[in-house]
């Protein structure tokens, strides 16, 4: 099995087709101006040229996941009182290929793998659905509008997360195995040989990476301040304009907060598993009827103190955000994430005249 | 220059309130973002420009304090909806008017652009010109404008404190409203079907579109979202996805003032917005009721009439 | 549908508790014959009934919904059936826009001596609905 190869153009079906024969293979799939991963059907719109409007979270870790389903079923004739509970758990998912990708898509994954994988209670689901699926990554080759991968540890060419990271070079893409995964994939017939496409795309990678802008201050801090961190008006202030809607957590590669509930109707039920959003305002209700982040304010600051400061200090200073943009492109009113960990990080920033400027100094600062 | 007599207005009314809401630059050249103003030189910061598309009236409910707020004319019909329910107090806000011929729609020029990242925005002639990495191209503005803009009836806000600058007609026939409406039901029942199953089976249930809708102001309880009443489960059917569209469409009825945002903000592009129109031509039809008008009216729901001119028994 | 009979559809009534439930009970007191498929659920006024009630029935599985409530002018509460009476109609111009037929909700008003209307709104929708055919593929129902 080759560790490199090259697939020219024209022949990027004629892969896809050969993968799908026992693989499902999804591919950021063009419907009117929206792309998104769907399965693979030769008359699909393959989309390339840009990242899809929600990542492919969803084949790895579906937003609505069946844990078990049970069913109440009567046991005896003569006492109709009497029920026992059959419960049935599978996981017999099919095996996947997820191509087309961008690296930021992939390094959620990466980010999943540490919470759902590397503890005592590793996830089954998560589990089976990771070991049988296949990413092939697409390189960028330009940033997107919102883009900062490189401000968080990652990059237009990053492999975290990836099995096989595809670079377009001329008149087709590089292809390069990270992974045992990867170099099966390679092993499919229509796969060139790729030595001699390698000094090209290294070329286009690194000039890649010269073109992503990094939004934070030059001289930006590793870790973000606390004091800023912990001031209430800059919260406030910050998250004056959110509607706390879910878009920002549900096309985030790297959101993976989630709910579970059972659904029964009469005898029979499923215990599913849903994706939460931290934005949303009972996303800490609690059954008692209080919350502890009853307010927009106190949810960003959480969203954002989870991806730049509990996540890294719990994981080795990796951070939970891969900088693709989506929450600054797709949000409602135009939030900017990568904004407001700028101040976070800046050594300058001494939260009384970050106050004192930028909003009115009331006890109360709420509006 | 607008700009410039929307700042001057602000200036002036700012001593009186807490906090002035309008719009400031976004994160590119193709986006404006709300601009809480709180203290006197962020005033600076405010832009009005065709790129201004948010509804800046919808964080009235949800604010405590005198808060001035700068709307457009489609904006100010939530105002006058929110006092027709009872939703605001009118004395704790100050409306700035501006009035306005259209603004762009941000997914429009995208798609022109063949959703390429945007380095500059230019307007001039009825033109937006817009330059990306892959080169500049010359949009007409009335290409790319929202169909809201392209029927619009209050070029002018129907209420305001201050109004910057001369007020608009407009210019658009009122039969055109809900020529949308009617162009869709020309297609078959089960063409209507297949349409909505294929565009609601994008949704991702993100709440995008009614977080941003300025009408739902109970988004943080919505039944959408309830385990008692348990209406929907959030399993990620096309049964349910329909169900949730039906909800907040229904729950809208006769109260939506077609400002446009649930379909502006959904990141699946998804014309959201469908329903609601249908829902209000109806309500014109039947009640002759028109959204966000006068302060004055009740919604066409919240009341009756003994006799209803324009509904006839049903006969099987 | 196991709990369906071969033959018959899903038709879910909302009938008011005052009148309409009343002349249905009128209906069968007197012995009229009438279709079996509807199954009748009993709420106080028909200004009870949510117009998304009718919605979630014909998404969840039914074939047709009838609501019916006392005339307007008669309501056992004043003026629950002048909501309903604008709810209602404001859903029936609604969903054929979403490709459902308009002919499977049908909304009526029957008082409680009217045993013979009541058999005759019976008979007749339910022959409706069955010319329309089924709304859904049948299929094992999942939750």
């Amino acid at each position: 099995m080759a560790d490199t190869g090259f697939l020219p153009k024209e022949k990027i079906k004629e892969f896809l087709e050969a993968l799908s024969k026992d693989t499902v293979v999804y591919v950021p799939t063009k419907e009117g101006e929206t792309a998104a991963f769907k399965v693979y059907s030769p008359d699909a719109e393959i989309c390339l040229d840009r990242p899809a409007n929600i990542p492919p979270k969803s084949v790895i870790y579906p937003q609505c996941e069946t844990l078990l389903s049970f069913e109440y079923k009567k046991t005896d004739p003569d006492d109709p009182k009497k029920m026992a509970v059959e419960v049935r758990a599978e996981t017999n998912y099919p095996k996947a290929v997820i191509f087309g990708c961008r690296p930021c898509d992939a390094k959620g994954f990466a980010i999943y793998d540490r919470v759902f994988l590397d503890t005592d209670t590793a996830d089954p689901y998560y589990r089976e659905h990771r070991e049988k699926t296949t990413i092939i990554s697409l390189a960028c080759e330009a940033p997107f509008a919102g883009c900062f991968c490189v401000a968080v540890g990652g990059g237009p060419a990053d492999t975290a997360g990836s099995d096989v990271l595809m670079t377009e070079v001329d008149k087709g893409y590089y292809l390069e195995a990270l992974t045992e995964k990867g170099r099966a994939a390679l092993s499919v017939p229509v796969i060139e040989d790729g030595a001699s496409y390698k000094a090209a795309a290294e070329k286009i990678k690194t000039e890649a990476r010269a073109k992503v802008k990094n939004p934070f201050p030059a001289d930006a801090t590793e870790k973000v301040s606390p004091k800023l961190f912990d001031t209430d008006e800059f919260w406030q202030q910050v998250t004056n304009k959110c509607v706390s809607c879910g878009a920002c957590t549900y096309l985030c590669p790297t959101c993976y907060c989630f709910n579970i509930t059972d659904e029964q109707a009469l005898s029979k039920g499923e215990r599913i598993r849903t994706w939460d959003a931290c934005m949303f305002r009972h996303f800490t209700l609690e059954a008692s009827g209080h919350n502890p982040r009853p307010t927009k304010s106190r949810r960003f600051r959480n969203r954002v103190g989870h991806k730049f400061s509990y996540y890294p200090e719990k994981y080795n200073g990796a951070i939970a955000c891969c900088g693709c943009g989506r929450c600054i492109r797709y949000c409602p009113v135009s939030v900017d994430i990568s904004e407001v960990v700028g101040y976070l990080k800046d050594p300058k920033q001494d939260p009384a005249t970050w106050v004192a400027t930028n909003t009115k100094a009331v006890k109360d600062g709420s509006l | 220059m607008s700009t410039e007599k929307l700042k001057e207005t602000i200036q002036k009314v700012f001593p009186d309130v807490e906090c002035v809401i309008c719009w400031q630059e976004g994160f590119d050249k193709l986006h404006t973002t709300p601009l809480f103003i709180t203290t006197p030189d962020q005033t600076e910061k405010v832009v009005w420009n065709l790129l201004c598309v948010q509804n800046l009236a919808a964080y009235l409910p949800s604010l405590k304090k005198k808060i001035a707020v700068v709307v457009k004319g489609c904006d100010s019909r939530t105002i006058v909806q929110f006092m027709q329910e009872g939703l605001i107090d009118r004395s704790n806000v100050v409306v700035i008017g501006i009035p306005c011929r259209g603004v762009v729609s941000v997914k429009k020029v995208l798609a022109a652009v063949g959703q390429q990242p945007i380095e500059d925005v230019k307007v001039s002639d009825g033109n937006i010109i817009v330059k990306t990495p892959k080169g500049e191209k010359t949009l007409a503005i009335a290409d790319v404008s929202p169909g809201k803009c392209k029927t619009c009836q209050y070029p002018t806000p129907v209420i305001y404190d201050f109004l910057v600058g001369e007020p608009i007609e407009s210019d658009k026939p009122a039969a055109s409203v809900y020529d949308d409406v009617r162009e869709f039901e020309k297609l078959s029942l089960a063409e209507r079907k297949a349409y909505f199953e294929k565009e609601f089976g994008k949704c991702i249930r993100c709440y995008a579109c009614r977080n941003a809708c300025p009408m739902c102001v109970c988004q943080d309880s919505c039944i959408a979202e309830t385990r008692d009443p348990h209406w929907i489960t959030q399993k990620m059917t096309p049964e349910e996805k329909m169900m949730f569209h039906m909800i907040h469409s229904v729950h809208l009825a006769g109260r939506c003032v077609e400002c446009g945002e649930c379909e502006r903000v959904c990141p699946m592009d998804i014309p959201v917005a469908k329903l609601k129109k249908k829902i209000n031509s109806a309500m014109k039809e039947l009640f002759d009721y028109v959204p966000g008008v006068n302060p004055d009216d009740k919604p066409p729901m919240y009341t009756f009439n003994v006799d209803e001119v324009k509904i006839k028994e049903h006969k099987l | 549908m196991s709990d369906v009979a071969p033959k018959e559809l899903r038709i879910v009534g909302f009938l008011c508790n005052w009148c309409s439930y009343g002349g249905a009970d009128t209906a069968g007191v007197s012995r009229f014959k009438q279709p079996t498929d509807l199954r009748v659920i009993r709420v106080p006024c028909s200004g009870r009934v949510d117009p998304l009630f009718v919605v979630r029935a014909l998404i969840q599985g039914a074939d047709g919904v009838l609501v019916s409530g006392c005339h307007p002018r008669d309501c056992h509460y004043s003026d629950g059936n002048f909501y309903a009476r604008r709810r209602l109609e404001m859903l029936k111009q609604l969903l054929p826009f979403v490709g459902i037929d308009e002919r499977r909700f049908h909304y009526t008003w029957v008082s409680a001596s009217e045993g013979q209307k009541w058999q005759q709104v019976v008979t007749n929708f339910t022959k409706q609905v069955h010319e329309l055919g089924p709304l859904h593929e049948k299929k094992e129902k999942t939750v």
